[in-house]
């Protein structure tokens, strides 16, 4: 098993993090996100991504609005809620404790 | 040349060819499939439309109408697999979000575009005992209530069907992921409600971008709706069980015990049965054998009356014997289903009670021994006979 399968289910559990992340920087639509996420580790789909940004409208982390484009129908904007960027800073702040918890552990150089 | 098929994506009409449609149609089937029980089912559903719809623009041009299957199988690629993340845990998570996203089984394959394949699962959603003829009713597309009824006929016919139950019940896998509940439907019906909805452009609702009430209105009803078709889903399931769970505790299980008596009354009760049953056999051997009962011609009437009349007076002396089982097995007088575990019990009687009145003929009749030991080469030429008068006809 490579590395890239043994961490599929951390890349998955860590898509949230990374998409309240993106969120918070600028007001995005879902191909903007794809696009962001697409040269990393990250990359994803939409079949992934639409049920997820539901459910976390759903859990009140973020919210979206419907704007004109110039080419096509409307598109859905999505940002963060109050209580986003709330889990947003406890998340980065975890995220910074699992870091440190690495670091500290085994042979020092690793 | 290709027959061509337009859809509905979202409000926009697209034209695809026939193979391109199959396709787009079992991935959607599968989408929705996926997220059956998820709330926001009917926007996802919508945002994905919108996103297949977007992509299908960027493909045509000015002198292309038409998305082929090549196209649609890219985009399907593109989209990637429906998974609704909530699936695990049903209950909504605020806190942590380490696990939010709930960690999927990794073995749910066939999730991109091609047909389902169907396969034989177990299905627990409104089972009885282990759900395997909801399963087979799944399979094969049919009212479970056939099957369920098939099975208990064969139950009463044989306890190798007990037996069959049994084993299905371990061999066969429950259907426990979205995935697998689908194959084992094959199609969804929800989703293919679904899908005909689409095709009958019900989606024209998402036409209504300018006016917002309006608009948010729709989609109020359509998520009504969505919620509705679950709900009647699963109540007719839960109703359907519940039914056969009092049916069967009714006939099956009254009285649960029968009352001590029968034990005691049973074995003589066996015992005459067991002796009408012996000398309705020999009378029927002795017919086929001498053409006479018991040395007792009966005039004027053919051989297959001689059967018949044979068989009703062998019914005509059983029944009030079978009736006196009945009622003191079940303490009144009245018929009720018979159960496979006093069949049982009957059928061990009944050979006991042979058992004995053949140890019996063997110590007390003399020469039975000698006969009893030549059974074996007397049947043995009375089936030769019977080949020969069989040829000879």
């Amino acid at each position: 098993m490579s590395v890239d399968e043994k961490f599929s289910s951390i890349r998955k559990g860590m898509l949230e993090f990374l998409l309240l992340k993106i969120i918070a920087a600028d007001k995005v639509y879902v191909a903007d996100i794809l696009k962001q996420l697409s040269g990393t580790e990250f990359a994803t789909q939409e079949g992934t991504l639409y049920p997820l940004l539901s459910k976390m409208r759903r859990e009140g982390l973020l919210d979206y609005e419907w704007k004109e484009s110039e080419a096509g129908p409307p598109r859905k904007y999505y940002m963060l809620t109050p209580k986003g960027r709330a889990q947003l800073r406890e998340t980065s702040d975890y995220w910074q404790k699992i870091n440190a918890t690495i670091k500290g552990l085994g042979p020092n150089s690793a | 040349m290709n027959k061509v098929i337009t859809i509905n994506l979202n409000g926009n009409a697209y034209q695809l060819e026939e193979a391109g449609y199959e396709a787009l149609r079992d991935y959607l089937d599968h989408a929705a499939r996926q997220l059956d029980g998820n709330p926001d089912k009917g926007e996802i559903m919508a945002d994905i439309e919108q996103a297949i719809a977007d992509k299908c623009r960027a493909v045509l041009g000015m002198h292309r109408t038409v998305v082929s299957t090549p196209d649609i199988k890219t985009i399907i690629a593109e989209m990637g697999p429906v998974d609704d993340g909530s699936v695990g845990g049903a209950g909504e998570k605020t806190g942590d979000s380490a696990g939010a996203a709930g960690p999927k089984p990794a073995g749910d394959a066939g999730a991109t575009g091609g047909p389902l394949p169907k396969r034989l699962y177990r299905v627990t959603e409104g089972k009885m005992i282990g759900g395997v003829c909801n399963g087979i009713a799944a399979y094969l597309n049919i009212d479970v209530t056939i099957v369920r009824l098939l099975f208990v006929l064969l139950a009463f016919l044989g306890g190798t069907t007990v037996l069959v139950y049994l084993v299905l019940m371990i061999v066969v896998p429950v259907a426990d992921t979205a995935a697998a509940k689908a194959a084992a439907f094959g199609i969804p019906a929800t989703a293919q409600e679904f899908i005909r909805r689409a095709k009958e452009g019900y989606y024209e609702g998402m036409k209504t971008w300018g006016d917002k009430q309006a608009h948010r209105e729709w989609k109020r009803k359509f998520k009504q709706e969505m919620r509705s078709w679950k709900r009647d889903f699963h109540q007719q399931m839960s109703e359907n069980a519940r039914q056969w769970r009092e049916n069967w505790r009714n006939t099956w299980n009254r009285p649960p015990h029968p009352p001590a008596s029968y034990f005691v009354v049973l074995p003589f009760v066996a015992l005459l049965c067991t002796l009408i049953t012996l000398l309705w056999l020999v009378a029927f051997v002795s017919f086929l054998f001498t053409g006479a009962i018991f040395g007792l011609v009966l005039p004027g009437v053919p051989w297959w009356g001689v059967l018949i009349l044979l068989f009703v007076a062998y019914q005509l002396a059983v029944w009030p014997l079978r009736a006196i089982k009945h009622s003191c097995r079940y303490g009144a007088p009245g018929w009720y289903p018979y159960s496979v575990f006093h069949g049982l019990w009957d059928g061990i009687m009944g050979l006991v009670v042979l058992a004995f009145l053949v140890w019996l003929v063997d110590r007390f009749v003399p020469g039975a021994h000698e006969m009893l030991l030549n059974l074996p080469h007397t049947l043995r030429h009375a089936a030769d006979s019977l080949q020969q008068w069989w040829s000879q006809k």
